[in-house]
C-alpha cells in the first residue's frame, strides 16, 4: 500500500472521527426518554400470570401522554434473577413487580425503592389489608410497594378422577372429605393413600408445592420473627418432611417437573388429581390445562378447604425503583393498577385474589367469570375470600427465596424421584443449608 | 502498512508547518489506526478483567455492593468448595463426551463431503444448518425431546420395551443429553473447516498413492489425516475453548428448575456455577474468584495445547529429517557401492 501523505492524513482524521462516532454512539445508546413532558414511556416488569396485561391499553387510552412498555417473565424464580441482575447492574424498569417470597432480599436494599408516601401512600393505605401494607413497609417506616394480590389457598381437584376413584366429586362433599374446617395434613395424606389404592395413580403432581403450603402456613417459616434461621432442629418442619417421604413411598407423588408438567399434559391425562391452589395458581392451572389440550371438561374444580387451616402462599407488590426517571408517573400507574377496580379485572383474568379489601367483596370477584367457568362453575371468588380468613403474614428473611429454591429444591427432588429416603434427604437439606446460607 | 517516507530535511533549517505535520503523520498515525482495537479492548476486555480481580478480593454482595476487603480468602474458600469441584468435573466430562465424538464425526462427514458428490453445495450447506439456530432454541427443543415423562426419546425407549432414562436426574444421562446438543450444533461447523483443509491436499498425492495400490481407507489414513493435522489442531483448540465455556445448554436444559444445572447440580458447568453464585446466591466476590480460577485453568490448558501441537510439529520435522538423513545415507551408500563397481568394470575392460 502506498498512498500519498494527504490521503493518509485525511484517513487518520476520518478514522478518529468514525471512532469518536462509534464511542459516542455507545454512550447515547441506553438513554432515550427523559426529554420533554409530552410523551412518557413507562416500563413495567411483571411475572407469571398477574392478570395486568389487559389493563395497560386502558390506562394508555385514559392518559394519552403515557406509553407503557410491559415485560412479563414466565416464573417468579426467573423474575427474581432478572431483578437482582438489574438491581446490581442497572436497567430496572419504572415499575418492578416483587413477590412476597423475595421481599426479604428487597428489604435489604429498601432505600433503592421510592418511598410511596411521597406520592400519597399514607392517604390510600387503608385500601389494603393491614398485613399487606405491613409487609411492604421497611424498618424505617417507608412504604415501598402497593399490594396487588394475596395468595389464600384452597384445594384444586379433578372431579372426574375423584369420581372414577369412588370418592365424592361434589365441591362441598370434597371439602367434608378432607375434614372441612378441621382439615389436617394427616387426613389429606390418608385420602391420598385411598385414592392411590383405588386407581394406582399418583395423588398430587410433586411434593414441592405441598411443602411450600405447609411452610407458609406456619407462624414462622424459614426464619423466626427476629430474623434468625429456623430450619435446623425445627421439629415441625422435619416431621412434615418425613410425612412427605412416607407419602412419596406410598405413591402419592407423580414426580412431575414443577412449572413444566410436560407442557401441561399432566393436567389433562389424569397423572394427578389434586393441586394446592393459591388464588394466582388458578390461572396457572387453567393455562396449563389449555396448553395440554384440555378445557373445562377436563374436570378441574376448586374446593373451600385446605389441610392444616388458612395458608397464604405468594402475592405480589408493585414497586418503583429510585432509578426511575418518572417516579411520579410510575407511582400513579402503580396506584391505578392496584386500585380496586383493576384488582377485580386482574382477578377475572388470572385468579389473583385482591389485597384491596373493597375489591374482595366486589360482585366481579364473587360472581361468575371465565375462571369460574373453567373450574366447573365454582364460586372461586367466594371460596378464596373464605380461605383468606385467618391468614397472617409470615416474616420473610433475606435468603428465603434461596432456601426455598436451592436448599429445599434438590432435597425435595431426590425425595420425589425416590433417590433418597426421608431422613437422608433431610440431612442433605441441612448440609446444603450450611453450604449456601451458613 | 507503509507510507512514503518524508523527504529528509536538508541541514538544520527550520521545518515548515506542512513538513512537521507530515512528519507527525508518519510517526503517529499508525498508532491512531491501531487505537480502536486497543481502546475497545481496554473498555470491554482489560477493565472488566481488572475489575473482576478487585471484586474477587472483597466480600462483595450483589445487592449491597462492596463489603470487607478479604484478600485471597475467596480463592481459599472456592478451592475447598465441593460444588466448585463438582462444576469442574461436569465441565470436563461434558467437554470430553462432546468433543471426542464430535471431532470424529466431523472428520468422517468432511471425508464424505470431500468425495465427488452430486449437489455439493446443498450437502455442505445442510451440515451447517444446525449452526444457524440459536443455542437457546436448540436447548428448548432438546429439553423437550429428553423430557423424562413426555419426551420423544423416552417414548421411543418405552415403545421398544426398554426402561426410560432419567435424563434430568441422572448425571451421565444428563451429560450425554447436553453433549448431544453441543454436538448437534458444532459438528457441521467443524466438518466444513476440516473439509476446506482436505480440499487443499494436492491431488497428485492421491493419484500417486493409488498408482502404488493404496485403497481408499489407506489413502485417508496415510495422506488425508496427516495433511490436515494443522487444521485439526486448530479445531481442537477452538473446541476446547468452547467446551470449557458451555453455558446456554445446561442452563436451559431443565429451565423450570430453580437450581441451575439440574436438580442436584449434576450438569452445572463452571460458567453456570459462576452465574449461580453471583446472581442467585448474591456472592459476587466468590463468583469473581471462580472466574479467575477458571481463567487460570483455561490458560493452563491453552499452554498444554500449545506445547502439544509444538511437539507434534517438531516431531514431524524430526521424523522427516530422520527420513531425509536415512535416504541420503542410502543414496550415498549406493553411490559408494556404485563407484567402485564402475571402476572395476573399467578395470575389467
Amino acid at each position: 500500500m502506498n498512498f500519498s501523505r494527504r490521503t493518509a492524513t485525511v484517513a487518520a482524521i476520518a478514522g478518529t472521527a468514525s471512532l469518536a462516532l462509534v464511542l459516542s454512539g455507545c454512550a447515547t445508546d441506553g438513554g432515550d426518554g427523559g426529554s420533554g413532558d409530552e410523551q412518557i414511556e413507562l416500563t413495567i416488569t411483571t411475572f407469571g400470570t398477574m392478570g395486568l396485561d389487559g389493563l395497560y391499553a386502558q390506562y394508555e387510552a385514559e392518559h394519552p401522554n403515557i406509553k407503557i412498555k410491559a415485560t412479563n417473565i414466565d416464573t417468579g424464580g426467573n423474575a427474581l434473577t432478572d431483578w437482582k441482575t438489574k438491581q446490581a447492574s442497572g436497567g430496572l424498569p419504572d415499575i418492578q413487580a416483587v413477590e412476597e417470597g423475595w421481599l426479604g432480599s428487597v428489604m435489604e436494599v429498601s432505600d433503592t425503592f421510592v418511598d410511596l408516601r411521597e406520592y400519597g401512600a399514607d392517604d390510600i393505605k387503608d385500601r389494603w389489608l393491614d398485613w399487606k401494607v405491613g409487609q411492604a413497609t421497611d424498618p424505617d417506616g417507608r412504604i415501598i410497594g402497593y399490594g396487588t394480590d394475596i395468595g389464600p389457598q384452597g384445594l384444586c381437584y379433578n372431579g372426574k378422577l375423584f369420581e372414577a376413584a369412588g370418592l365424592p366429586s361434589d365441591r362441598e362433599a370434597v371439602a367434608e372429605l378432607f375434614g372441612g374446617d378441621n382439615a389436617t395434613w394427616d387426613k389429606f395424606f390418608e385420602v391420598g393413600k385411598e385414592y392411590v389404592s383405588q386407581t394406582g395413580k399418583a395423588f398430587y403432581d410433586q411434593s414441592g408445592f405441598i411443602w411450600n403450603s405447609f411452610v407458609n402456613q406456619q407462624e414462622e417459616g424459614y426464619y423466626t420473627k427476629d430474623g434468625e434461621l429456623n430450619v435446623e432442629g425445627n421439629k415441625t418442619l422435619e416431621s412434615f418432611w418425613l410425612k412427605l417421604a412416607d407419602a412419596q413411598a406410598a405413591g402419592l407423588s407423580a414426580n412431575q417437573a414443577q412449572w413444566d408438567w410436560g407442557g401441561g399434559k399432566a393436567f389433562v391425562d389424569g397423572t394427578f388429581a389434586v393441586f394446592v391452589c393459591p388464588g394466582w395458581m388458578l390461572g396457572v392451572v387453567k393455562g396449563n390445562t389449555e396448553a395440554g389440550g384440555g378445557d373445562a371438561s377436563t374436570g378441574w374444580d376448586f374446593a373451600d378447604v385446605f389441610p392444616g387451616g388458612a395458608s397464604n402462599w405468594g402475592g405480589s407488590f408493585l414497586t418503583v425503583p429510585t432509578t426511575s426517571k418518572h417516579p411520579k408517573e410510575a407511582a400513579e400507574l402503580a396506584e391505578w393498577l392496584t386500585a380496586a377496580q383493576q384488582q377485580v379485572a386482574a382477578f377475572q383474568a388470572a385468579g389473583t385474589f385482591p389485597s384491596v379489601v373493597e375489591a374482595q367483596s366486589d360482585p366481579g370477584v364473587t360472581g361468575a367469570n371465565e375462571l369460574s367457568e373453567f373450574f366447573n362453575n365454582a364460586p372461586v371468588g367466594e371460596i378464596l375470600a373464605s380461605r383468606a380468613e385467618g391468614v397472617v403474614a409470615q416474616f420473610k428473611g433475606p435468603d428465603d427465596a434461596l432456601i426455598q429454591e436451592q436448599v429445599v429444591g434438590p432435597a425435595r427432588t431426590a425425595l420425589d424421584a425416590g433417590d433418597a429416603d426421608g431422613p437422608t434427604s433431610w440431612k442433605t437439606l441441612i448440609e446444603t443449608l450450611h453450604q449456601l446460607v451458613g | 502498512m507503509t507510507t512514503t517516507s518524508p523527504a529528509p530535511a536538508a541541514g538544520t533549517s527550520a521545518l515548515t508547518f506542512r513538513q512537521r505535520l507530515s512528519r507527525a503523520d508518519v510517526k503517529y498515525s499508525p498508532y491512531v489506526y491501531v487505537a480502536p482495537f486497543f481502546i475497545l479492548f481496554g473498555l470491554v476486555g482489560l477493565f472488566p478483567l481488572l475489575y473482576t480481580f478487585v471484586v474477587s478480593l472483597n466480600d462483595w454482595d450483589l445487592l449491597r455492593g462492596p463489603g470487607e476487603w478479604v484478600g485471597f480468602d475467596n480463592y481459599v474458600i472456592e478451592l475447598q468448595d465441593p460444588w466448585f469441584w463438582n462444576s469442574l468435573f461436569n465441565t470436563f466430562s461434558i467437554f470430553l463426551i462432546s468433543s471426542i465424538p464430535q471431532l470424529a464425526a466431523a472428520t468422517f462427514i468432511a471425508a464424505v463431503l470431500d468425495q465427488n458428490l452430486r449437489g455439493k453445495t446443498f450437502w455442505r450447506l445442510s451440515v451447517l444448518l444446525p449452526y444457524v439456530v440459536t443455542p437457546a432454541a436448540v436447548a428448548l427443543i432438546f429439553s423437550q425431546i429428553f423430557s423424562e415423562q413426555y419426551g420423544l426419546v423416552n417414548n421411543l425407549l418405552t415403545a421398544w420395551g426398554l426402561d426410560p432414562v432419567m435424563w434430568k436426574h441422572d448425571t451421565w444421562a444428563g451429560h450425554v443429553a447436553i453433549a448431544t446438543m453441543v454436538n448437534w450444533r458444532w459438528t457441521g461447523y467443524n466438518a466444513l473447516i476440516l473439509l476446506a483443509a482436505m480440499q487443499a491436499v494436492p491431488t497428485e498425492l492421491y493419484e500417486s498413492a493409488s498408482l502404488d495400490g493404496a485403497g481408499r481407507v489407506r489413502r485417508f489414513f496415510s495422506i488425508t489425516l496427516p495433511s490436515i493435522r494443522p487444521t485439526f489442531v486448530f479445531v481442537l483448540i477452538t473446541a476446547t475453548i468452547g467446551g470449557l465455556q458451555i453455558f446456554t445448554e445446561p442452563k436451559l436444559f431443565d429451565a423450570t428448575r430453580a437450581t441451575p444445572g439440574g436438580a442436584y447440580h449434576q450438569f452445572e458447568t463452571t460458567t453456570l456455577y459462576i452465574w449461580n453464585m453471583a446472581f442467585n446466591q448474591d456472592r459476587f466476590g466468590r463468583a469473581a474468584a471462580i472466574a479467575f480460577i477458571l481463567l487460570v485453568i483455561i490458560v493452563l490448558i491453552g499452554l498444554i495445547n500449545y506445547f502439544l501441537s509444538k511437539s507434534i510439529a517438531t516431531n514431524e520435522t524430526k521424523i522427516s529429517r530422520r527420513r531425509t538423513a536415512r535416504r541420503l545415507d542410502r543414496y550415498r551408500q549406493a553411490e559408494r557401492a556404485a563407484v567402485p563397481a564402475s571402476i572395476e568394470i573399467r578395470q575389467e575392460r
